[in-house]
This record gives C-alpha cells, structure tokens and sequence, in this order.
C-alpha cells in the first residue's frame, strides 16, 4: 500500500513538472546560467592539489593563467593573466609581462608575487601535489620539489618587478604559453592561502576553497558548493576582461551515471553533457541530430598495472594481458564512439609516428603466459584485482576485460568499484593490481603523455620507472631541431611499451550532446572550452 | 491391526496445523504462488545448471532477440539472458531465503528469552533491540559490507586452496556464493529485530496462560518450557511476518545492487540485472523488463502466498 502511495505521489509531482512547459534548461538559458554536467564530484578545487579533468572544468571556469586557451583555434595562446610574452632565441628563457588591471575577486592585484607563491608552493614537497612535475620545465624545479634543495631562489622564476615575471626553463621549450594554459600553472592566492593556513605556504588542507573563501581570478567566482548536487559559479566582477563575459553563471552537476545525465539532457535539466554513453549513440543520433557531437579528442585509455605486485612484476605477463584484449571488438561493440585502438600510449597527432608495439595476439599472449611460468600446472596465477570507478561506462568496460582475459588466457580478474575520490587514493597508494585508467593531453606535445611515467611522478602511480627512459626525455630537451626531437621521444616511448607499466587500450573520441543555444563552443583536441567566450542564446525561433 | 472395532470418527482431533493448512488450500491465490514459487527455485536451482554459462561474453552477439541458442536473447556484453536471470535469482533467493532463516531463528530465540525470563534482562534485552532499531538499516548494511567484503573473499579463495578443489566450475559457484556472503551477514544481523518484538510480545501473553503454569508446577525446566511449550505457540504469527520478510530481504539485495554495493560484477543477481537494464531502456527495453518480470512475479507470489499464510495461520485477523 505505502508502496502504491508513494507511486501515486511521485506520479503526481511528475505531472506537476511538465505541466510547467517550460524546462529548467529553458529558464537557465534567460537567466545566463550554463547547466554543465561534470560526471563525479571533484577531488578539491584547489588547482595545485587536484588532477582530474572533472576538476579542471571547473578550476578553468574560476582561475586564470598566464595564458588563455583559444576558443576555437588548438594551439594558439591569448593573453590571460599575463597581457604579453616574449623569449629568447633558444627558447629557454621567457618573460610574461602581467596586465596591470589583473585583479583577484576580492579586489587585490594579481602580481608577481602571486605567482612565484604558486610556484613555490607547488613545488614543496610537504604539500605533496600530484601534479607538481608539470613545472618540472622550470630550471631547478625538480631539485626543489625533490628536496635536493631548499632554497627556492636557485628555482628559475624571477620576479623583475611588480608585473614582469622571467621564467628561465631547464631546457628549450617553444610551446610554454600552451603549457601556461593549465591550471598547474594558474596562481593561487597568496593574502588568502597564507590567511587560511596561518603562514604555513604547504598546508595541504584547502579550507581556502571553500564556498565564501574561495578568491579567485579568472572569469567567475564560486557561488555555492553543495557535495554531490551542485557546483555554482557567478560572474567576477572583478575580472579584467568582463566584458567578454557573456555567461551569469555556471552549474556543474555531478551526475555519474552517464544514461541519467543524458537523459536529464533530454528532458531539459541540462545544456552540455560530460559524455553521451555508447548505448545512447543512436538513440541521440535519431532522436537530437543536431546536438550530438563526436570530436576527437587527444587522450589515452590504458589499465595501469602495479609492478610492485610479484606476479605484475614479471614484463611477460604485463605483455600478455596487453596482448590478450581485443581493442577493435572493444570498440566496435562496447563504445560504438569512434574511438581508435591504440598501438602504443601517444596518440598520433601531427608529425609524431607512435611505434607500434602492441597489438590483439591471443596466441602469443598464451605462450608469455607460458614462458612466465603459469603453465596451469606448476604456478597457479592469482586472482587479480581490476579497480575501476563507480561509473557503468567503466564497469561495462572492466567486464569486457574480465571476458576477454578469462577467454583468450583463462585467468579470473575481480573487479573493484570505487567511488572517484577512492578510486584516485587507492592508485596513488599503490594499493590495486590493475587499474582502468585514462590520460588526457595537457598540451598538445607527446611529452604529456610521456613524462607522468618518470619515478616518483604523481600520476605514474605504477611503481614502475626506467632511468634509460627518463634520459631521453631529458635529452629531447636539449634537440633543437623539432624533428629530431621528435625521434628522440619516439625512442622513449620504445622503451615505455617496451616494459608495459601501462596497457593502452584506446585512443578517446569525445561523445556528448550539447544545447543548439550554447554558442561560441567549437571542437577543441584538448576540449577545454574557455567559458568566457561561451554565450546563451536566448532566442532561437 | 485386526481389530473389528470401528474407530470413531469425533475421536480424531485436527491439529492447528491441519487446520491451517486445510484453510491455505482453499485459498487459490495462495496455493497458486506457491506452485509459482517452487516452479521459480526448481528452474533457479535445478534448470540453471543446464544452461549456458551466464558470465561467457561473445561481443559480436549482443542484443541478439530470442532464438535456439538464447531463449531470451542477449544481453549487452553478447551472454544469454535467460542464464543470467536464473543464476541472477539464485543468489537473489539465497539471499532473501538464508537471510530470513538466520534472522528467524535469532528473532524467535531472543524474543523467547527476553520475554520468559522479564525483569531486568527483559529490560536490557529489549533496549539493545531498540538501539538497533535507531540506526539507519541501509548505511548499517552498507558499512558491514565494506567491512566484510575483503574477507569473503579470502575466506573464499581459502577453501579453494585448502579443499584443494580442481574443478572449475565449482571454484566459481563457491567465488559467486561467497559473493553475497557479506550481504547476507549485513541483512541477518538486523533483519530479526521486528520478530524478537512479536514473540516477546507473545511469550509474555502465553506464560501467564494455564497450560504453561501446568508445565512449571510439573517442575519443567525454563529450557523445556520455552523450546516445548512455549515457542511452538508463537509460531503461528512469526511464521506470517516471516512470509513478509522474504521478498522485503530480496528486495534489500536489488536496492544495495541498484546503488552498485551488492553483488560484484560479472556475477548477476535480479537487481544487477534490473539495474544494467535500466541503462538501455530506450534502445533495448527487454533487458529491464525480462529480469523485472521474475523479480516482481516472485516478490508477489511471496506476498500472496504470507497473505493466505496469515488467513490460515490466524484466522481473527484474517480479513474474510
């Protein structure tokens, strides 16, 4: 009876709602407030310490850097923080003049000082950022962080004045700006970070984020936070460049499950989804021919595996798990987004070639299996635990793995949902023995997706590193030529698939559905859309 | 026996149970879930073992409709459906039958000596009860699971190595049973509070009844009087409730796997299986609504079938 009740009651309010004929999408889009769906509640806003994507939305909605993505050019740099840059001949040492008008959300100016505090603070070793090798660029940066030295003066980030920032490089780096574009490299605070933390630069506890705290200098200021319902920023008011502005706001909504999110879509609760999951593809093809889209996107798709686990340890059964998936039947039958099945971790892009180094080989996977000495009869191969999110996309796919090396090996793989919070934690930890994982271009050069697999990076989480690998990387610094430079990272990523820390699975394609009123949105390799440029339309008849 | 003497007829006393049982055969609906229901565990329990292996994955063939290989088609990873739904409501039945057991045969047990013994143990007894009432029954359940789980599965891959078993197949049922170990713990533990209040609430009524000060001044001990006298009478109406608790338990097993905290993938149970199908709902409705079918049939015919216990079994409170 109750059960009847509370039907009628739910039925009852559902006819309320749509007698209401306009959407919630509809009066945001009066209102300016763009609803962006943001799949899980994000680790933290504080850009030194977190290194999602999800989180990124959100910080590049709140923070400037020096430089400013391009709305719909990839690869081009506009004035952010900084008004303009210049460099010297090798491309070592630039100089970013700050605008004077650069200002925080509480008033303050955005000075040098800011930025060397940033800086500063990323890179102690006491904060413990996940992220800080993106910095790594910088001369004498690693020392630091690695505890090598103490003194952040030998770092080679000089303030010349209030509003001129020399930073020097540890090698030639022609693609900075771009690299400024990324949220490790936005400033932070200084007056309110040392206020919060009473002094102390390296307080990883980020009271500092919190909604009415939260000072920021980017385009929007945060609103409110609520865990696990919402994300609202507002309009900065503060912000240099306002006028630009066209948006009041945006709302971030944490919707994990990817077929609630897109049919909160297509019921008007939302503007932009953060994917459209595979099964929906023609369903959405049919149904919103103009709002779906599918661009490429520069990222990798890989199972990390920890090689400090006995059995993972062994290169020939990392090579034969790689070998043991079938990436087309994959990606034709469980993803249907044009994703591409990958042969090595860079994705091709311009004139890098990724050696080809792994490919669908059931066979020879059964015989390194083999060689490796699980023969079925002496060793007997443990059960492995597969961690991957809560989310359904993710534990399709984790399936699909179990099925495939259960099939083509005769192994029995458990798989292990976490929550994303958890899930990150547990990785960082070391504490899985495979992990379904991905790695998004923070730039577009192979080096991102090259360098996180250095020891001791923060998103290595694998355990595994190669000193061969990390003097090429260093080497290619120092190639001026772009291509021969480009050779030199190739042999890199030679050794990298060589040794398997990572089985890449496929290269992404980005899925999702967006409202014909967002305007100023065009694809992006990197899809990271600057919201100043974004507009509502209000009228579309 | 030879004798000539024809027995009286009157001299046959009917027994409660005989008569409860003569009142559930005139009631249609009821004797009709059972059939149903027996139907549903032989086909989960016996008719599965005939079928395909519900976890094998064949990509090319997702989706397929119903044909000769796969009576009910394919699910979305290419496995036959109809396997996945009868494996799927083995555990599902398990939980919901084991849990029931456990928390029945506590429920009855402490009920009984809390309310024989009165006083103050009565006392402390039932405030225990009633601490365990105030907690949140789902974030309990949901906490003991995370608790547990790891040691299932130890436990598990323990007596794989310590019986020494070989064969594959029984290495995955005793995996896939271990599986809802957790679960059952979480639900057993808290799932016989309500059946502790009925039967203390009877056991106080029986011991101030005749046939009990009989069986004291006799010089029965507690034990016997409670286990002989005493519980036997109380049956009736914990059996009813017990009924009831059935398809709330399974019910439990579909919320904590609808929220993705049951049963862990590849293994299916009906509320994974609802769960999964929900995500294709535009594109392939049949695989919400097949596994939604034998869910809610079995939950009903549980509910029937308690319904008609209650007319048999207590017939003041029975509705005709």
């Amino acid at each position: 009876m109750r059960v009847l009740l509370v039907l009628s009651l739910a039925l009852g309010c559902a006819f309320l709602v749509s007698c209401d004929d306009q959407t919630t999408a509809d009066k945001a889009v009066e209102k300016g407030i763009l609803i962006f769906g943001n799949s899980s509640e994000p680790q933290g806003l504080d850009p030194q310490l977190v290194s999602g994507v999800l989180e990124s939305n959100i910080i590049r909605a709140l923070f400037e850097g020096l430089c400013v993505e391009h709305p719909s050019e990839n690869g081009t740099a506009l004035p952010g923080a900084a008004k303009s840059w210049e460099h010297n001949d090798d491309f070592t040492v630039w100089t970013f003049h700050l605008g004077e008008d650069r200002t925080w959300s509480d008033g303050n100016p955005v000075t040098t000082l800011d930025f060397l505090f940033s800086y500063e603070r990323m890179l102690t070793p006491k904060l413990a950022a996940e992220y800080a090798e993106m910095l790594y660029y910088i001369k004498g940066a690693e020392d630091f962080h690695k505890a090598k030295t103490t003194d952040f003066n030998e770092v080679g980030v000089k303030a010349l004045d209030d509003f001129t920032l020399e930073i020097t490089l540890r090698g030639s780096l022609p693609f900075l700006p771009e690299i400024t574009k990324h949220y490790t490299w936005y400033p932070v605070p200084r007056h309110v970070i040392l206020r919060e933390n009473e002094g102390d630069i390296a307080d990883p506890d980020s009271g500092w984020t919190m909604p009415g705290k939260l000072i920021s200098n980017g385009p929007f200021t945060l609103k409110s936070w609520r865990i696990n319902d919402h994300i609202e920023v507002e309009r900065n008011p503060h912000y240099w460049d306002a006028a630009q502005v066209k948006l009041n706001g945006i709302r971030f909504l944490p919707v994990n499950n990817t077929y609630t999110e897109s049919r909160m879509f297509f019921d008007g609760l939302m503007h932009v989804t953060y994917t459209l999951p595979p099964e929906l593809i023609p369903y959405a093809n049919e149904n919103y021919p103009d709002e779906v889209r599918s661009e490429l996107y520069l990222g990798t798709k890989f199972i990390r595996c920890n090689v400090t686990r006995e059995v993972l340890k062994d290169v020939r059964v990392r090579k034969a798990l790689a070998l043991a998936l079938d990436r087309e039947s994959l990606i034709n039958n469980v993803l249907r987004g044009g994703q591409q099945p990958t042969y090595g971790m860079v994705p091709p892009f311009g004139n890098y070639k990724t050696p080809r180094s792994v490919e669908f080989d059931k066979e020879k996977a059964r015989q390194l299996l083999v060689e490796a000495g699980y023969d079925g009869t002496t060793k007997k191969f443990p059960v492995l635990k597969l961690l991957t999110t809560d989310r359904d996309v993710a534990k399709r796919l984790a399936e699909a793995y179990q099925g495939m090396w259960a099939q083509n090996l005769g192994i029995s793989v458990e798989i292990e949902q976490k929550e994303w919070t958890s899930y990150l934690v547990a990785q960082t930890n070391l504490d899985y023995d495979l992990a379904d994982a991905g790695w998004i271009g923070d730039y577009l050069d192979p080096t991102t997706f090259l360098d996180m697999w250095i020891e001791g990076g923060g998103n290595n989480r694998t355990g595994w590193f190669d000193k061969d690998f990390e003097k090429l990387l260093k080497d290619s610094e120092h190639v001026p030529d772009a291509g021969e430079r480009l050779k030199v990272l190739q042999s890199a990523e030679e050794i990298l698939m060589s040794e398997i820390p990572a089985i890449p699975i496929y290269w992404y394609t980005t899925n999702y559905i967006i409202d014909k009123r967002v305007k100023g949105w065009s694809p992006l390799l990197l899809n990271n859309h600057p919201f100043k440029f974004i507009s509502l339309e209000t009228n579309t008849e | 026996m030879t004798s000539s003497e024809p027995q009286p007829e009157f001299a046959r006393g009917t027994s409660l149970w005989m008569d409860a049982w003569h009142r559930l055969r005139q009631n249609k609906v009821a004797v009709g879930s059972g059939i149903f229901l027996i139907l549903m565990l032989l086909l989960c329990f016996v008719a599965a073992w005939f079928m395909a292996d519900p976890n094998i994955q064949n990509l090319d063939n997702k989706f397929s409709s119903s044909s000769g290989a796969h009576w009910l088609g394919t699910d979305q990873m290419g496995r036959d459906l109809l396997s996945r739904i009868l494996y799927g409501g083995q555990l599902s039945l398990v939980v919901g039958l084991t849990a029931t057991a456990v928390a029945f045969c506590i429920g009855i047990l402490y009920g009984a000596v809390s309310g024989y013994t009165g006083g103050r143990i009565d006392a402390t007894m039932m405030r225990l009860v009633d601490v365990l009432y105030a907690i949140p029954f789902l974030v309990l359940i949901i906490l003991l699971q995370q608790l547990f789980d790891a040691k299932a599965g130890e436990a598990s891959a323990w007596i794989i190595e310590k019986l020494n078993i070989e064969k594959q197949t029984t290495q995955k049922t005793i995996r896939r049973i271990s599986n809802v170990v957790p679960l059952l713990v979480a639900i057993s533990a808290l799932g016989w509070l309500t059946l502790a209040r009925i039967t203390r609430a009877q056991v106080l009524s029986m011991k101030q009844q005749e046939f009990t000060q009989a069986a004291r001044s006799l010089g029965l001990s507690p034990m016997r009087i409670l286990l002989r006298h005493i519980i036997p009478n109380t049956l009736g109406p914990s059996i009813v409730y017990v009924t009831l608790t059935v398809p709330g338990f399974i019910m439990y097993e579909a919320t904590l796997s609808f929220l993705g905290l049951g049963i862990k993938a590849p293994n299916s149970s009906w509320g994974v299986l609802i769960k999964d199908g929900a995500n294709f709902m535009e594109t392939q409705p049949m695989l919400l609504i097949l596994p939604g079918l034998f869910f809610t049939s079995t939950l009903f015919a549980f509910n029937f079938l308690g319904d008609g216990l209650r007319d048999a079994l207590d017939p003041k409170a029975a509705k005709d």
